[in-house]
């Protein structure tokens, strides 16, 4: 029972890798994005913005014990919220809320249960440093929990529009709640030009995240 | 009489659109990744008026290449990035190419 629940944390530690990006890229804008985690992860997103303070979406999740006992799928319709917005001189913070609506099924209970999402994400951002806080809660008649997430980023040089940015991040997670409770550090490589955003790295003791995304 | 005053606004028209700027350059404040470069490049395309867009991050800098004879007004332009989710600090109007512009960003030797 321990090892399933330190495999499920791993497995939402991966899961929350790509959820720090905004969950909001820009107006009449298309985000998509999957998820690769140690071999028992795989997610898939796509939101669509159509004004650049809200979009819409939906979210496919599928989880996998480390044993490959355990399996659980939790598929959510998700409306994302930029709540608040500052642009300063070469910076920008931001606070979001999101919510989610869907269902979670799994071989650990029978049938389907109604999956709920609710979290907020604020940020702080220039060329140079990244920092970002974000809660989640997730709950349903089967399970409850809730996931904070600091990361700081530091880019070691400035990049433009027309230049690929690489950043350095190191992830603390705590988690509280039925499913874990408990702290995690990672660390990350990330790498974006454009449209296109590429991150991977490991946890602490070796596990492999990877994610990348695409906004059009 | 008829073909002077013919002349004269041809002549007038010509000297306008010769005289009109060819580059709107805006100075912004929240630029800081690609992602914000992407849209607002997305948003000011989708203008008939627009003939290219340039974005420097470093230089908090977006600039309009206009098509000949044609304008966007400020009203516009600042209601366009508003939406775009960013803050027009200031908007000027230059003959400068585009190039020309990307040229001047370059670090000097």
């Amino acid at each position: 029972m321990h090892i399933q629940r330190v495999a499920a944390a791993l497995l939402l530690a991966c899961v929350s890798v790509g959820a720090n990006a905004k969950p909001i890229a820009f107006a009449r804008g298309t985000t998509v994005m999957a998820e690769f985690g140690a071999g028992t992860m795989n997610e898939i997103q796509a939101f669509y913005a159509p004004r650049y303070w809200w979009s819409v979406g939906a979210s496919w999740l599928e989880l996998q014990s480390e044993d490959g006992v355990t399996r659980r799928r939790i598929e959510l319709a998700r409306a994302n919220l930029l709540a608040k917005r500052w642009n300063l001189p070469g910076a920008q913070a931001n606070v979001f809320v999101w919510g989610g609506l869907g269902r979670a099924t799994g071989n650990d209970f029978a049938g389907s249960t109604l999956a709920r999402d609710v979290g907020f994400q604020a940020d702080y951002e220039t060329r140079r440093v990244y920092a970002a806080f974000r809660s989640d809660l997730e709950e349903s008649t089967r399970y409850s929990h809730r996931i904070d997430t600091l990361q700081l980023g530091w880019a070691p040089y400035a990049h433009d529009y027309d230049t690929a940015a690489i950043w350095f991040v190191v992830q603390g997670r705590r988690y509280t709640g039925s499913l874990f409770e408990g702290t995690e550090t990672a660390f990350l490589l990330r790498f974006f030009k454009g449209g296109t955003w590429i991150e991977a790295g490991a946890t602490r003791d070796g596990k492999l995240q990877a994610m990348a995304m695409f906004n059009f | 009489m008829n073909f002077s005053k013919t002349v004269a606004m041809l002549a007038g028209l010509l000297l306008s659109i010769a005289a009109s700027a060819k580059t709107i350059e805006m100075e912004v404040n929240g630029l800081v990744c690609a992602f914000c470069a992407q849209g607002i490049e997305k948003t000011l395309k989708s203008f008939p008026a627009t003939e290219a867009v340039l974005v420097s991050l470093e230089h908090r800098l977006v600039a309009v290449a206009l098509k000949d004879g044609t304008d966007i007004d400020d009203a516009t332009l600042r209601q366009a990035l508003t939406e775009a989710g960013y803050t027009v600090v200031d908007i000027r109007r230059t003959d400068a190419s585009l190039e020309a512009l990307r040229a001047g960003m370059k670090p000097h030797d």
